[in-house]
């Protein structure tokens, strides 16, 4: 068998520059937050300095919290919309895709004090108001995400047959669009989720105090500490990350042992 | 299995801003009976399907079935079983659970539905791919999941929206046969839709001939083809030769020097005029000669062999002999040319 060499070079250049670019860093992160004092030996001193600071754990769940609380907000209001213009609104798609850009394009300050003013006062004066500026942010990204989903799927002919089968609106988007859009959903939430748990600028701006802005504060009196806290971060991030992957592709895995192979027969 | 149901069509329109789709269209399918609708694309045979279905609205017009008004009623309350060119099978579902989709959504018990799932891979012969997704499925077993899904509802009329286009050639032919087989077997009443005019004609008790969003003519495949009621229909069923003529009398026609009668269903012409003569290949019957029209071309088609002749006219003539017969004739060969049939069909040149 003739081996393409230029093809794997390149294939193998790309990996070791993705290696540097990633894993360089990360490592040294890593290394670093294990310094003990001094920079001499490595243990978990740093780790257990920000774990005992005040607010960690508070902080941290209201960011999850709030992230949870986007993401689901996200997918109530994308997945019917994205859904409504795959079916039957297709010509309003240019004007649904132009407001999901609008977030990237207005300074965040703009955002943040003219979203602020339109909301009613009780929302004005909980930090949940940050649930719906989370999801104004992500609607870029989510909606982009959605849309790619659902236009590789034929939703239009997959809803018919559904209700030509009997099946009912609320029935069909449950058992039909949702499923066949899986995918898209689950990288939607999570897209939503991380921007929660990690936005910074509109937070600050709103003078609220979630696990970002925390860890701003508290990294100024430690910076052993703050690294950790930082290598915490991403390392958490990850890991839900691949959480929330396993969680949505459980059943397609389960569903896969169960089949045996098949002859390309008719 | 369900028996047929009767199926009253009457004077149904619908347009999309200036384009109109259908044109007072009217169809009556007896309890049982397979019925093509054939036509070009951009008739509105698939509008018609699809307003039967109730995913499409009409403008106007009524929908029977066993005298209930259909247009009244909900797509999902219809009891109408549905095929899909693109097969539509619910990709995150087995067989089995496409299968069996139309039954839980009625809320069946679980003994009923998983023996009619039984019974439907039975009839499309797929016991073996219960548990495989649709992904992992060739076009024609999927295409069989599809129909298996639309009949395990037990549907009152089973629709096919061109099932077979997205098959390959072989294929096509053993799905068409099997979906006749299955339709006869359960006497689900039919409304297939193609544009292929030989799947029509293999599969139908009937076939509808449409042409800007109306039925030119419905009759059984064998009328149809010898007995066109409109030269549109004799043009688009079949291979027509188009030969220049010139209307010797009201009621004939002179056509490569033969004196032939005109056909009732012809078009109005007058005594000189010059017009088309419609002759169908199989009509026209070639001997060698010294000289006189050539043979150009030969396409052997299996057991008959098309020749096409040089006659010295725009196009060329088209002559469909048995293979066996055809051999005798080879590329350059002189012949001549004679119409085997009392009457063609005329129109304006």
């Amino acid at each position: 068998m003739k081996i393409n060499l230029t093809k794997y070079s390149l294939v193998g250049i790309a990996t070791l520059l993705a290696l540097i670019i990633f894993v360089v860093p990360y490592s040294a992160s890593i290394e670093y937050s294990l310094r003990g004092d001094f920079g001499k030996g490595h243990n978990l001193t740093n780790y257990y300095w920000f774990i005992h600071q005040d607010g960690f754990l508070s902080h941290l769940s209201l960011s999850l919290e709030l992230g949870l609380l986007a993401g689901i907000l996200n997918l109530l209001l994308m997945v019917p919309t994205a859904t409504m213009l795959h079916l039957s609104l297709q010509r309003y798609k240019p004007i649904v895709d132009f407001i999901c850009i609008l977030p990237l394009m207005i300074p965040v300050v703009s955002l943040a004090v003219g979203a602020e003013y339109s909301m009613p006062s009780f929302i004005q004066n909980s930090q949940f108001e940050l649930v719906f500026f989370f999801v104004i942010l992500a609607l870029p990204f989510t909606f982009r995400v959605l849309d790619s989903a659902l236009s590789a799927v034929p939703l239009k002919t997959l809803v018919e047959a559904s209700r030509s089968l009997g099946a009912s609106w609320p029935s069909t988007i449950i058992r039909v669009v949702l499923p066949a859009a899986r995918g898209g959903i689950s990288s939607a939430f999570f897209l939503s989720f991380a921007l929660g748990i990690g936005e910074y600028t509109m937070t600050s701006l709103l003078h609220w105090e979630t696990f970002t802005t925390w860890t701003v504060v508290i990294s100024q009196q430690n910076l052993l500490g703050s690294i950790a806290l930082s290598t915490f971060s991403f390392l958490f991030a990850v890991a839900l990350l691949v959480v929330i992957a396993i969680a949505t592709s459980r059943r397609k895995i389960r569903k896969n042992s169960e089949i045996q192979l098949v002859e390309e027969t008719v | 299995m369900s028996k047929g149901s009767e199926l009253v069509i009457t004077g149904i329109s619908r347009s999309f801003g200036a384009v109109r789709a259908l044109d007072q269209f009217s169809l009556t399918i007896t309890p049982g009976e397979l019925v093509c609708l054939l036509g070009p694309s951009g008739c509105g045979k698939t509008t018609a399907l699809r307003i039967v279905a109730g995913l499409e609205k009409a403008d106007s017009g009524s929908v029977f079935l066993d005298g209930e008004d259909l247009l009244a009623k909900d797509a999902a309350q219809r009891d109408i079983g549905m095929v899909f060119q693109s097969y539509s099978l619910f990709p995150n579902m087995t067989v089995a659970e496409n299968i069996s989709y139309g039954l839980k959504v009625r809320k069946h018990s679980k003994q009923k539905i998983s023996q009619r799932v039984d019974e439907m891979l039975e009839l499309v012969s797929l016991q073996s791919k219960i548990n495989n997704f649709p992904h992992q499925l060739s076009g024609g077993q999927q295409q069989r999941v599809a129909l298996a899904r639309a009949l395990a509802i037990e549907p009152r009329v089973l629709l096919l929206d061109e099932p077979l286009s997205a098959l390959d050639a072989q294929v096509r032919t053993q799905i068409r046969d099997e979906i006749r087989r299955i339709q006869l077997e359960s006497g689900t009443t039919t409304l297939f839709v193609t544009h292929d005019q030989e799947e029509a004609m293999a599969i139908s008790d009937r076939v509808g001939v449409m042409q800007h969003g109306r039925l030119e003519q419905i009759d059984s495949p064998n009328t149809l083809y010898n007995k066109p009621a409109t030269t549109f229909v004799a043009g688009f069923v079949g291979i027509t030769n188009y030969i220049p003529s010139v209307v010797e009398s009201k009621g004939e026609v002179q056509v490569l020097g033969q004196l032939l009668d005109i056909s009732e269903h012809s078009q109005a012409v007058k005594k000189g005029e010059e017009v088309r003569a419609m002759v169908r290949p199989e009509s026209i019957q070639i001997e060698k000669a010294s000289h006189g029209p050539t043979v150009i071309t030969k396409s052997f088609l299996g057991p008959m062999t098309r020749i096409g002749i040089d006659a010295g006219l725009k196009d060329l003539i088209y002559a469909e002999l048995s293979s066996k017969d055809a051999k005798k004739f080879e590329m350059g060969d002189h012949v001549t040319v004679t119409i085997k049939t009392d009457s063609v069909m005329v129109s304006h040149a």
